[in-house]
This record gives C-alpha cells, structure tokens and sequence, in this order.
C-alpha cells in the first residue's frame, strides 16, 4: 500500500467535502457508538468489566516477552510452527516461501491488519500469486483498489451503486440490482468458490493465548472459518502484542472488542485453533503456521511511554467517537490505520517526519481515550510525540520545528517568566490590535494567524485586562503577602 | 475562614476579563475574601501542547512558586486547572525538588463550579435568569477533571431558567488551541456542529466553563452573525451585567 501521510491536509480538505461520506460519518458511527452503549449495560457492572479489560492489556504488554515464549512453546507442542520476522521484507519472504513449496497459485485471505501494514498483497501479486480477500469490505476495497477507510469496515463508505457497477464489471454478478443482500450473496458465490479450491488460507489473529498456544479470531461473515477450515496449509500472521496470557483473560476481552467495536454482545464467528488438525479430527489445516511479525514492536517495546500504544486491540470504538475522525474519514491518516489508535502507531511506525499531522490534527479532547477498553492515553501520546519531534528524537525520527516557532515559543516563554515583560507585550499587542479592529473584534489575522479567521472573529484585546482591573478595584495593595 | 486565591488564566486575563471579575463578584458575594496574586501570567499549556516540555516546565515551576503556599486556588478555566494538576506532576515528575510540590498544589486547585458545589456545598448563588439555557461539557473540564454534575445543579439553581439538553454536549467544540488555526477546516465543522446543536436546542444561552470554547463559539457567531449568546458560567451566575456586554471595553 502507497503510504501517504505527508498528504493529510490535501486528502483530508478533499474529503471534509464529500457529501456522501459526511451523511455517512454523521449516521453510522453514533449508531453503533449507541449500541456500544447499550450492550456495555449487559454487564452488571460496565465501568467494572473496562476496568478489567485494561488490566488485561496493562498485564499483557507488561509481561510481553515472556507471554510470547510461553505461547511459542505451547503452540508448537500443540503441532503448530511458529515462525519470528523482525521486520516487513522477512515476514513476506517467509510467508511467500511458505506458498511457493506448496505450489499455490492463489492464496485466500481473512482480514487481517498486519498484512496491510505489510503490504503483502502487494508482493503477492508480484510473484504471481492471486491474493483474494474474502472479508466482504476488504474484497470490495481490493477491487476498488483503495486503502481501508475504517479498520473495521474497510469499504463500508462505498455507495451501494458503485458496488453493483464494481461486481456487473468484474462478472462477480449478472443480475442488475442494488439489493444489499442480492450483493452479498453474489459475493458468497464467488468466494465460496474460490475456498473449494484454496490450498493455502491466510488469516490475521485477534488473540493469541500464551498459557494454551490458542490463537484467536472474531469475526461475523464466517469467511475467516473457511480460511482456516478449508485449505490444507493454514497461515496465520500477527504482531507480537496479540498475546494474552489466559483464555480467560482472552474471553473477557472479546467481549470488550465485541462490544467496543460492533456493539455486539459476541461476533457470529469466534473461532479458535489450538494446533493443526489431529488425527482423529474431520475438519481443520493439515498444517498451520502462526508468522509473528515485530517490523518496530521491539522498538516500541523499549520505551514504557510508547509501549502503551502496544494495548490498543484495533476494535476501532476510537475511530467512532473521534470529532475528526468522523469529519474526514479514513483515507487522509493515508496507511492502513486510521483514526486515533491509526495516530498514535503510524508515527511510531514511520517515523515522526513524515507522520507529523497524524499527531498534530487533534483537539486533544479526550474521548477516544475514555471509550479505550484497552485503556490508552492518546493525549498523553500525542503530546509526547510532539515532544519527541521538537526535540528532533533520533530513534523515532523527529525533525526539529521550523526556527520561527522555536523562536516565538522562546520569546513566549521570556514574557511568561516575567510579569513586566508580559505586561508590555499585551500593552503592545492591545495598540497593534486596535489598528486593525472594528468594535472591539479583529476579522483578519494577517500572515500570522491565517487560518482561524477564515470563518471566526476574535476580540482584541481588553482596554483593562483583568490584572489593571483588579488593580484598580484594590487600589493595587494586593499581592503577594 | 481563610482567603481564597484566584488564578485568572491568560486567555481570561487578557481577552475576556469580565469572567474573572464575575468569580471575584460570585464569590465577595458568598463572604469569601480573594486574593489575586500579580506575578501570575500563563500556566504554560500552549508550549505544553505544542510539544516545547522545557518551556512549559519553566512555566510550571514560576507557577507553584507564585501559588505554592495559597490553602485553595481557584480558577474560572478548567483546562489550565487540569493543566496544573495532571500535567504539572507529569512534567516535574524526575525532579525532588518541585515533584513533590506540584503533587501537593494539585490537591488544592479548584474549577470554579467544583469549588462551590463540591467544597461549599453550594448550588444556589441567588443569581437570576430568565430564559433557557443549555450547557456545553467542555472536554478538559468533562473527560479531564470529571466536572459535570456541578455546572449542572448550578444552572438548575438559577431562578427563571429553564435548563434544555443539547445534542452531543460532550464533544468537543473544536478550539484545542493551535489546533484551530493549523486545522482550521476540521475544527470549522466542530464548531459549526456546535452552533447548530445549540440551535436547535431551542436555548437563548450556551453556557460554558472554559475560557476557551467561549472565545471559539463567540467568535463563530459573531463572524457568522448568528444572534445567539455564548456565556461563560461565572457570567450567569454573577448577575445581568455581565451579560450584557458585547465585547469587553
């Protein structure tokens, strides 16, 4: 995938205008951030099970290197292979290598993230293997040709129209019709199709269960079973933070991914493999190989403030309650994660240069960090992140601020450490003001300000701030003691 | 009872006096007596958020050395309150020195509202209104100090109001500083979604704690010529004449 976070602004300005995804922005996600709502009351006691899920995560990531040794040894002695790539290039040339022996000229693929971030499909292709993706959003996103909107519902912005053109075009339907359930059966057929014949399935993984090698996948279309359940070699690629250390502590979180994301109580599919299929078994992969994928989680790891990032369980209930999210959608954060929880890792993952809107295009107001059940403080990242970036932090590539604003935040800083100096800057401001303002409100903030004041005023400033008029009102005896 | 000291943030101080005089009227009003530390100028959140932590240390140290020995500091912002007790901790968090000293001032800064509900058991100023109101959960003061119920019971208090819900009162207005100027068209939407909520809740006034979305509302209004008011609670709660003023002179 084209990674184009440099481009924020551009796509962004170019979506905020987009009728079609605005009235879908402005309908869904306060729909399913309502259902959320009301599924969290099924617990009998919501704030307690958050508060539970948290310290899920918090333990996780805590004891991550040991989680990942003991879920290693218990998956390979349940028959699995498990197999380490520290960066993108190898889990792809291990993951390729895996296909070639086995002779596969197509692989199926459920959703999956990681592969995204990876751009396997990308080098799938290049080596003349057909990657088909048979999660219903990410195979219409394919088709398309475009990078996922929303990490949960990749295609879910696509105009039913464009969808019926898109299939009568590929012959994936004959039929002339916008039904959505006409859609998704004709997409059924064609997949289903191509799982009859599959001799490799590709899956991401939702939980990995250190204490029984189990990995995990939720999910409602029932493709991601047929990828599992169909193929005689079964892939599964995660990253390394997908480990938990009990089921139990993997079933609480279910429900809170199932909730947070779909508003569901549980998916229709949660499925589980402990292992290939054994002997006494009808169903299952003759085979399965779990691909753990670092590409900069050790690096991340070595930082406990970053190291947060590593709770985030992609459920995506942040994407849905963010004020901007939900204005542009996902095609500006411009990689294969979105939103908030898309903010918070793309940086890390790309370095802070090039990522430098995706942490700054905030009002850190809050909200994707009370709706976390993972329990991630996207503020204090953010703001740690410009910190980093102004400090021109050499591990996560920051860049170092232009000098004019190093510059006016050094002057900023003299005035703010000295009453009289700050006394005469507004003193001066307040004459530099009035020259330009109309009863007591300024329209135009010249080259200094040039965007606040395309569709808002501000006031001056005050004849008498409220220091002259304290002073006024106490004679000015008051101060310090 | 002791004197109560007020930390008149930047943005108050400097633009809309009139909120830091209506908390010093709120509280004469209630026989407590103020003290207004001069020395004081900003708490250094804008370097905070733009990323510049050396400078809004400094800002940080300035600031418990001028408010470090006063019992209760109150302040009509809650974002630089939540400035002081979360953020000044984290920044000062490797020095003995001052670590201990802003966990210290944490617990004793208020937001206005919570200061008079929370600790004087207050709800009532005897202030009067007539008309309908509705109010705007700003982010800092909602999701940051937990600040909710208090602005609440005082706006129900007040003689003649009538209280309306508004639509998505807990998102955000779109202010959040540089953000607004860097990220006008996003931040645009914000406020536009704010203003028409507030519409079509049918108020007369948006009341607000936060200095901030006050000036961020106000100044789309006024550009957009909308005949609507935005208040800042201190304004209601203090009486008729400081609603009355268009701009602060």
């Amino acid at each position: 995938m084209k990674i184009r976070t440099e481009e924020f602004n551009t796509i962004a300005k170019k979506e905020i205008t987009n009728a079609y995804a605005r009235a879908f922005l402005g309908l869904l996600p306060p729909i399913i951030a309502m259902r959320r709502v009301q599924v969290m009351g099924s617990f009998p006691d919501p704030d307690g099970a958050m508060a539970l899920s948290r310290a899920i995560r918090g333990e996780s990531v805590a004891r991550l290197p040991d989680l990942l040794e003991a879920f290693e040894q218990n998956a390979t002695q349940n028959g699995a292979k498990v197999l380490w790539a520290r960066d993108a290039k190898e889990a792809k040339d291990i993951i390729l290598s895996l296909i070639q022996e086995r002779q596969a000229t197509f692989v199926t693929k459920g959703k999956s993230m990681v592969t995204e971030e990876i751009g396997l499909n990308e080098a799938l292709a290049q080596a003349q293997i057909k990657p088909i993706e048979t999660d219903l959003g990410e195979f219409i996103a394919q088709q398309l040709n475009r990078p996922p909107f929303h990490i949960v519902g990749p295609a879910i912005n696509v105009p039913v129209e464009e969808i019926r053109d898109l299939f009568l075009n590929q012959g994936i339907m004959k039929e002339d019709t916008t039904d959505p359930v006409q859609l998704g059966y004709a997409a059924r057929l064609f997949l289903r199709d191509k799982f009859h014949h599959i001799k490799v399935g590709l899956t991401g993984v939702n939980m990995a269960v250190a204490e029984t090698g189990t990995i995990i996948n939720v999910e409602n279309e029932g493709n991601i079973r047929f990828n599992k359940s169909s193929p005689q070699t079964q892939i599964s690629i995660m990253t390394p933070e997908k480990v938990v250390p009990t089921m139990e502590d993997a079933m609480h979180l279910a429900r809170l991914l199932c909730r947070s994301c779909t508003g569901q109580k549980i998916s229709a599919y949660v499925t589980m493999d402990t292992g290939p299929k054994k002997a006494d078994e009808i169903d299952g992969p003759e085979e399965l190989f779990i691909v753990i994928v670092d590409n900069g989680r050790s690096k991340i790891y070595e930082d406990p403030q970053t190291r947060e990032v590593l709770r985030c369980i992609r459920c995506g209930a942040c994407l849905n309650t963010c004020p901007v999210y939900t204005k542009i959608g996902g095609y500006p954060y411009g990689w294969a994660y979105s939103g908030p929880m898309g903010q918070i890792l793309n940086p890390l993952l790309l370095g802070l240069a090039r990522t430098q809107d995706l942490y700054r295009a905030c009002s850190l107001c809050g909200t994707c960090k009370t709706i976390c059940p993972a329990g991630i403080d996207h503020p204090a990242l953010f703001l740690y992140y410009r910190a980093l970036d102004v400090k021109g932090d050499e591990k996560f590539r920051g860049m170092k601020r232009p000098w004019q604003e190093r510059m006016m935040f050094y002057l900023w800083s003299r005035a703010v450490a000295s009453k009289n100096l700050w006394q005469l800057s507004l003193k001066l401001g307040r004459r530099l003001m009035k020259r330009k303002a109309m009863n007591g409100w300024l329209s135009d903030g010249g080259k200094l300000l040039p965007g606040w004041f395309k569709e808002r005023d501000f006031p001056t400033i005050s004849d008498q701030t409220f220091r002259e008029k304290w002073q006024a009102l106490k004679g000015g005896t008051y101060g310090r003691p | 009872m002791s004197k109560v000291s007020l930390f008149i943030p930047c943005l108050v101080d400097t633009f809309v006096p009139s909120i830091g005089l209506a908390t010093y009227t709120i509280l004469n009003r209630l026989g407590i007596e103020t003290v207004y530390r001069e020395e004081q100028t900003c708490c250094g959140q804008p370097a905070l958020n733009a990323g510049y932590r050396h400078h809004a240390t400094e800002a940080a140290r300035r600031f418990i050395s001028i408010f470090g020995d006063d019992e209760v500091i109150i302040s009509p912002a809650g974002s630089c309150v939540y400035m002081v007790k979360r953020h000044y901790p984290d920044l000062l968090r490797e020095d003995p020195h001052w670590y201990p000293r802003a966990i210290d001032l944490a617990t004793r800064i208020y937001e206005l509202s919570q200061y008079l509900v929370d600790v004087l058991g207050v709800t009532d100023v005897g202030a009067r209104y007539e008309g309908k109101i509705t109010y705007h959960e700003s982010c800092h003061i909602l999701r940051g100090l937990g600040i909710s119920q208090q602005p609440k019971k005082l706006l129900s208090a007040i003689s003649g109001a009538e209280v309306v819900p508004l639509f998505a009162a807990e998102m955000c207005c779109g202010f959040g500083g540089e953000f607004a100027e860097r990220y006008h068209y996003i931040s645009e939407e914000m406020v536009k979604d704010k203003v028409n909520n507030f519409v079509a809740s049918g108020a007369d006034v948006l009341v607000t704690c936060e200095p901030g979305c006050y000036l961020n509302i106000k100044g789309y209004l006024h550009r957009q010529k909308i005949e609507k008011a935005v208040v800042h609670l201190a304004h209601l709660l203090a009486g008729p004449e400081f609603l009355r003023g268009e701009n602060e002179n």
